[in-house]
C-alpha cells in the first residue's frame, strides 16, 4: 500500500498543512502541561503526536483511490470495533462504555476512528454517481451509512461523539447537489423540532434531569447548582476571562486547573486553559491557525481531480470546525457540557491519532490532484 | 477547478461551507473578546475570590490579673475541629451527621444544629465544630481529610479559670455571640460573626471590649474542594489588653473559705477599699465552674452541668452580692442614724429615744429583743434597740426615710462595674404601690422600715458602700475592680493595609465621690456606736481583734413570722463593718442566708476576711484556724440583744 516515495511526491507534498497541523497539536501538547503541569498527561500526548505522524505519513503516501475502494471493508471493520464496545471488552468510564480494551493494541475510542471509514463511504457511495440532483433513494441510503455507527454510539451513550457524525453526512449530501430548497426546508425543519422534541423529551422523560441541567447551565450559568454542570459551565467561564489579553502571568501554582476548579482540564475543557495562559491573543491565534488549516484543506478539496477525494476533504473539514465550534462554544459557554475533544489539542491518543489520519487523507488527495 | 463540468454550483457550494465555518469561528472569536477583554477583569477577581481564603488566627482575650499580679485567667492552647463553608456548598452535610457523630463522639441534634447554623454565614467562614479536640479527635479528621475535606483542625486559645469555682461570679465566662445578640445592633456594629468568642457575664462581659483582642489571618490558597494548598500572607492577632483588677486573692480565698465553711453555705462576702471603692474581694455561694461554660458547652455532659446549674433551686449562677436583695435587718439602723441626724430629729447632744421594750401600733405591740430605757444613739447602735429605732423613725415619718434613701443611693444602682446589677427596693419605691393597694401608709410599715424589715431589701453591695462611707466622713465611692488595662502594641506598620492600631493602657478613672454631709461629731457618735459593737461588749463582741479595731454592724433578718424562723426559713445574718474604727483601709460585709443571728454567723466570717487582710499586709503572721469556733463561744450574748 505505501507507494515508493519519489521526488514528484515530496513536491506534491502539502507541507504548509503538515506544519500547520503539527504546531496546533505542539501549541496543545504546552496547554496539556499548564493544564496539570505535574501529571504525565503532556508527555504522552508527545508520544501520541509521534505515532500520529507515522500513521499520517503512511496515509498521506497511500494512494487514497485504492483505500476508497475497500472503505465498505473498513466501514464494517469499524462497525465491529463499535459494537465489541459493547461487550464485556469495552471499558465503561463516566457511566459511557466508549472505550474498547484489547490485548496488544491497548485502550482506545473506536468512535473516534470510525468518522474516518464512514467518510470513505459516503465518499465512495456519493462520489460514484454522476451529475443531476440527488434522490430520496440516495439520501435515504447516506442516512442509514450514517445511522450504522451513530446508533452503535448512542448504545454507549456517548451523545457527544454521536454529534460529529451529522457534519459529514450535511456536507456530503450539500456538496453532492442536494436542492437547495431542501437544504432549506431541513433547515426550516430543525429550527422547529429541534426545540420541540427538548420538550417532549423533557415531558416524556427521554433527556435525563443531567442533560436538562447542562442545557440550563447555558441559558444562566451564575444562577445554577454548584454541584452540578453549570458549575463546570461557570468554572469554564471565569477560566477563560482571567486570562484577559495576554494570559496570566506568575504563578502556574494558582491556576484554575491546578487548583481543580476545572474539572478535565487536559480533555474537554483544553480550551479553557489555553484562555487562561495565553489570553485573548493567544486564544484568537489558535482560532487563526484553525482557520488557516481549515482553508488549505478547502483548497485541497476545490483542488481535488477526482469528486471522492472531494467529499472526503470536506467531510473532514466540515467535522472538524464542528467539533472545534461545539468544543469551544462549550469552553465559552455558550453550549452545553457535552463531552468533544477539541481537535489536535486535547490530550488523548484515539483522538489526536485519528484527526492526524484524516488529515493523511487529505494530503494524500491533494498529492494526487494532477490526473496521472 | 476540475469537477466543474458535473457539478451543480459546486464551486459556490464548497465556498458557502467555508464561509459557514469562518462564520463559527468568528462568533468563537466575538465571544472571546467580550469574555476576556470586556469582563477579563471582572471573571480575574471572581478567580481570585474563590481560590483565596482568610483563616482566621483567633486572638487571645486580655488576662486578668488580682491586684499583686497573681493570675486569676488566662488562656491556654486547645485544639478544634472546624468545618469549613466552601467545601460544604459542593455537598450535601447533611447527609453526614451520622458520620461526624461517630467519628467525633458527638451527639447527632447537636451536629444538626452546628451545620444549621453554618448555613445562615457568610461565604469563608468556618464554623467549631468540636472544641478540646482529643487526639483520637484528631487522629480522626486528619485520616478522613479525603473523605471529608471539609474538617480542619484549627488551634485556639480557649480560656482558663484556674481558681474554678471562686471569683466566678466576678470573673464571669465566655462563650459564642448567641444568634440573638447578633442581630442586634450593639453587637453588630462591632463586627462580630457566628462563632466569635464574647464574654458572657462578670468581668469578661463588662470589659469585653478591652479584653477582646483583633484576630488576624492567614491569606491560603485553597483547591476547589476547599483544602490549603499554600499560605500566602499572614497578618497575625492583636492580643486583647491585659486588666490588673482590684482583687486581692488571698483576701478573695479567705472569703470563699468562709462563706463554704457558713452553716448553709450560702451567701456573700465583699471587702472594699473605702478610700476609693476599690473591691477587695467579692464571693457569692453557691458558685459554678466558669470552665464548665467554656469548655462544656459542646458536650453533652457539659450541658447537663449547664442545664443544672440553670434550674438549681440555690441558684448558683447567681451574683448575691450585686443581684440579690435582702431584708437589711439591724443594719439598715447605721445609714438611718446618719440620716436622722441630718434632719435634725435627733442630735449629738440629744439622741436618746425611748425604748419601751416596744411599741403598741393600734392592735399590734412590736417588741424590742430587750429592754434598753431611754438610750442615746451610741448606745442604741451598739446593742442594736429596736424600740429606739421604732420611734426614731415614726418621728422621720416616711417621707425622712425616703429622704435616707435619696442620700444614701438605695434608689439607684451603685456603678459597680459588673452586669446586671439590682437596684435595691425600699419606701420610696412601695410607698406608691402600698397606697394605691391599702388606700394609705400606716405607720406599721414606718416602724418595720425603721429596722429594715417589711418594704427595705436592699443588695448587699449597695449596702457596704453606704456604710463603708461613713468611716471616710461620707466619701461614697463608686465600687469598682479596675485598677487599670495595660497598653498593647500596634501589628504591622502604619502604612499597612491591615494595620492594626496599639492600645494605649488605661487607669481606672476614679468619679468624684458622692459626698454624705455629716458634722465630725455627728460622725463621731455613729462610729463610736459602731466600734462598740464590737469592741464594747455589743452584738458583735465575738469577732474583736485587738490589733485591728473594727467597727461593724450586725443585723438578723427575719424571713418568715416569729415562730416559724427554723430550717431553711431562718434568719439571714448580715454584717457590715471597717476597719480600723477610726481611720479605715478595708470595709466588710457578710451576709450569710438563713443560718440566724448575724453576731454569731456573719461577723465571725469577716472576721475571716479581716485576718487574711491583715496577714497579707503582714500585720498578722498567721491566719488563725478559725473564727468561728471562737464566735461560738460568745454567741449566747450576742443574741439575747441583736
Amino acid at each position: 500500500m505505501v507507494a515508493i516515495i519519489e521526488k514528484r511526491d515530496l513536491r506534491d507534498f502539502d507541507w504548509l498543512t503538515t506544519f500547520l497541523a503539527v504546531a496546533i497539536a505542539g501549541f496543545g501538547i504546552w496547554q496539556i502541561h499548564n493544564a496539570l503541569p505535574t501529571e504525565s498527561y503532556w508527555t504522552k500526548q508527545i508520544i501520541g503526536l509521534c505515532i500520529a505522524m507515522v500513521a499520517f505519513l503512511v496515509i498521506a503516501f497511500s494512494d487514497y483511490r485504492r483505500i476508497i475502494e475497500l472503505a465498505p471493508f473498513f466501514y464494517g471493520f469499524g462497525l465491529v470495533l463499535l459494537a465489541l464496545v459493547l461487550t464485556p471488552l469495552g471499558v465503561e468510564v463516566n457511566g459511557q462504555q466508549a472505550w474498547l480494551k484489547l490485548p496488544v493494541v491497548g485502550q482506545f475510542q473506536p468512535s473516534e476512528f470510525v468518522k474516518i471509514p464512514t467518510v470513505l463511504m459516503l465518499a465512495k457511495y456519493f462520489g460514484a454517481r454522476k451529475s443531476g440532483s440527488l434522490s430520496l433513494r440516495e439520501v435515504l441510503v447516506g442516512c442509514a451509512i450514517l445511522a450504522g455507527p451513530v446508533g452503535l454510539i448512542m448504545l454507549e451513550p456517548d451523545a457527544g461523539q454521536a454529534i460529529t457524525y451529522f457534519p459529514i453526512l450535511a456536507a456530503v449530501l450539500f456538496l453532492s447537489a442536494v436542492q437547495v430548497r431542501y437544504v432549506v426546508i431541513a433547515l426550516l425543519a430543525a429550527a422547529i423540532f429541534i426545540p420541540a422534541s427538548y420538550y417532549a423529551g423533557v415531558r416524556t422523560g427521554v433527556i435525563k434531569r443531567y442533560q436538562q441541567e447542562r442545557i440550563n447551565a447555558i441559558i444562566d450559568p451564575e444562577s445554577a447548582d454548584p454541584k452540578g454542570f453549570g458549575y463546570h459551565t461557570m468554572q469554564s467561564i471565569i477560566t477563560v476571562g482571567k486570562g484577559g489579553l495576554s494570559g496570566i502571568k506568575g504563578d502556574p501554582e494558582t491556576s484554575q486547573s491546578v487548583l481543580k476548579f476545572l474539572p478535565e482540564p487536559h480533555t474537554d475543557f483544553i480550551f479553557a486553559v489555553t484562555a487562561e495562559n495565553t489570553g485573548f491573543i493567544g486564544c484568537v491565534s489558535l482560532l487563526i491557525a484553525y482557520a488557516l488549516l481549515l482553508s488549505r484543506l478547502i483548497a485541497g478539496a476545490r483542488s481535488a481531480s477526482e469528486r471522492p477525494g472531494m467529499l472526503v476533504i470536506m467531510a473532514i473539514a466540515t467535522a472538524m470546525v464542528f467539533q472545534i465550534f461545539i468544543n469551544v462554544g462549550m469552553a465559552l459557554g455558550f453550549l452545553p457540557v457535552i463531552g468533544v475533544p477539541l481537535p489536535l489539542m486535547s490530550a488523548g491518543l484515539s483522538a489526536i491519532l485519528s484527526t492526524f489520519i484524516a488529515i493523511g487523507f487529505v494530503v494524500s488527495v491533494k498529492m494526487r490532484r494532477f490526473v496521472n | 477547478m476540475k469537477l466543474n463540468e458535473h457539478s451543480q454550483n459546486l464551486g459556490m457550494r464548497i465556498g458557502t461551507i467555508q464561509i459557514v465555518a469562518f462564520v463559527m469561528l468568528g462568533i468563537l472569536g466575538v465571544r472571546l473578546y467580550y469574555l476576556q477583554v470586556v469582563k477579563g477583569e471582572h471573571y480575574s477577581e471572581r478567580a481570585e475570590n474563590q481560590r483565596i481564603r482568610h483563616i482566621p488566627i483567633p486572638a487571645p482575650r486580655g488576662v486578668i490579673f488580682d491586684r499583686n499580679g497573681k493570675i486569676l485567667v488566662d488562656s491556654r492552647p486547645t485544639w478544634n475541629v472546624v468545618l469549613s463553608n466552601e467545601p460544604i456548598k459542593k455537598i450535601d452535610v447533611t447527609s453526614r451527621v451520622e458520620e461526624y457523630a461517630d467519628g467525633l463522639n458527638l451527639e447527632p441534634g447537636f451536629v444538626v444544629e452546628r451545620l444549621d447554623l453554618i448555613k445562615k454565614q457568610n461565604e469563608f467562614e468556618t464554623m467549631v465544630l468540636k472544641e478540646n479536640a482529643t487526639m483520637q479527635d484528631i487522629t480522626w479528621v486528619e485520616s478522613h481529610s479525603l473523605e471529608f475535606p471539609e474538617l480542619r483542625i484549627e488551634n485556639q486559645p480557649q480560656r482558663f479559670y484556674p481558681h474554678g469555682t471562686q471569683l466566678a461570679h466576678v470573673l464571669g465566662y465566655v462563650g459564642e455571640i448567641s444568634p440573638k445578640q447578633l442581630e442586634s445592633t450593639e453587637w453588630n456594629e462591632k463586627g462580630l460573626k457566628p462563632g466569635d468568642i464574647i464574654g458572657k457575664g462578670g468581668l469578661e462581659q463588662y470589659y469585653d471590649e478591652f479584653l477582646r483582642g483583633k484576630p488576624g489571618y492567614r491569606k491560603v490558597i485553597v483547591d476547589s474542594r476547599g483544602r490549603v494548598q499554600s499560605e500566602i500572607g499572614v497578618v497575625p492577632a492583636q492580643a486583647g489588653q491585659d486588666m490588673v483588677s482590684t482583687i486581692d486573692l488571698g483576701v478573695q480565698l479567705a472569703a470563699e473559705q468562709k462563706l463554704a465553711e457558713s452553716a448553709s453555705k450560702r451567701g456573700t462576702l465583699i471587702a472594699m477599699d473605702p478610700n476609693n471603692g476599690e473591691i477587695l474581694a467579692m464571693a457569692s455561694l453557691p458558685s459554678f465552674d466558669p470552665n464548665i461554660f467554656v469548655q462544656g458547652s459542646k458536650t453533652p455532659e457539659g450541658r447537663k452541668q449547664i442545664a443544672a446549674y440553670w434550674q438549681d433551686e440555690k441558684r448558683p449562677l447567681y451574683n448575691r452580692a450585686i443581684q440579690g436583695r435582702y431584708p437589711p435587718g439591724s443594719t439598715w439602723k447605721i445609714p438611718e442614724s446618719v440620716a436622722a441626724l441630718q434632719q435634725g430629729v435627733i442630735t449629738v447632744k440629744n439622741s436618746n429615744m425611748v425604748c419601751g421594750g416596744g411599741i403598741q401600733i393600734g392592735s399590734k405591740f412590736t417588741r424590742c429583743m430587750g429592754s434598753h430605757g431611754s438610750p442615746p444613739l451610741s448606745y442604741a447602735i451598739t446593742h442594736s434597740c429596736d424600740g429606739y429605732y421604732y420611734r426614731l423613725a415614726l418621728k422621720m415619718k416616711v417621707e425622712g426615710l425616703i429622704q435616707m434613701v435619696e442620700t444614701f443611693d438605695y434608689d439607684k444602682r451603685t456603678g459597680v462595674d459588673l452586669p446586671n446589677e439590682k437596684v435595691s427596693q425600699t419606701p420610696k419605691s412601695w410607698k406608691p404601690i402600698v397606697e394605691k393597694r391599702e388606700g394609705r401608709w400606716n405607720d406599721i410599715r414606718t416602724v418595720f422600715a425603721s429596722i429594715g424589715q417589711d418594704t427595705v431589701v436592699v443588695t448587699p453591695i449597695s449596702m457596704l458602700r453606704a456604710v463603708a462611707s461613713i468611716g471616710v466622713h461620707g466619701k461614697m465611692y463608686t465600687p469598682h475592680f479596675l485598677k487599670e488595662f495595660r497598653p498593647i502594641g500596634a501589628i504591622g506598620e502604619p502604612d499597612d493595609q491591615t494595620y492594626i492600631k496599639p492600645r494605649d493602657g488605661i487607669p481606672y478613672a476614679n468619679t468624684e465621690p458622692k459626698l454624705i454631709e455629716m458634722t465630725p461629731e455627728q460622725e463621731e457618735i455613729v462610729v463610736q456606736g459602731m466600734w462598740a459593737v464590737v469592741n464594747g461588749g455589743g452584738t458583735g463582741a465575738g469577732i474583736r481583734i485587738p490589733e485591728f479595731e473594727i467597727a461593724g454592724k450586725t443585723g438578723t433578718a427575719q424571713v418568715a413570722e416569729l415562730g416559724k424562723d427554723v430550717g431553711a426559713n431562718k434568719d439571714h445574718a448580715w454584717f457590715v463593718s471597717f476597719a480600723p474604727a477610726f481611720k479605715p483601709e478595708i470595709a466588710v460585709i457578710a451576709l450569710v442566708e438563713n443560718v440566724g443571728f448575724g453576731g454569731s454567723h456573719a461577723a465571725p466570717a469577716a472576721k475571716g476576711v479581716y485576718e487574711a487582710y491583715m496577714a497579707g499586709k503582714g500585720i498578722l503572721p498567721t491566719v488563725p484556724a478559725s473564727g468561728a469556733a471562737e464566735a461560738n463561744t460568745n454567741s449566747g450574748t450576742a443574741r439575747a440583744i441583736d
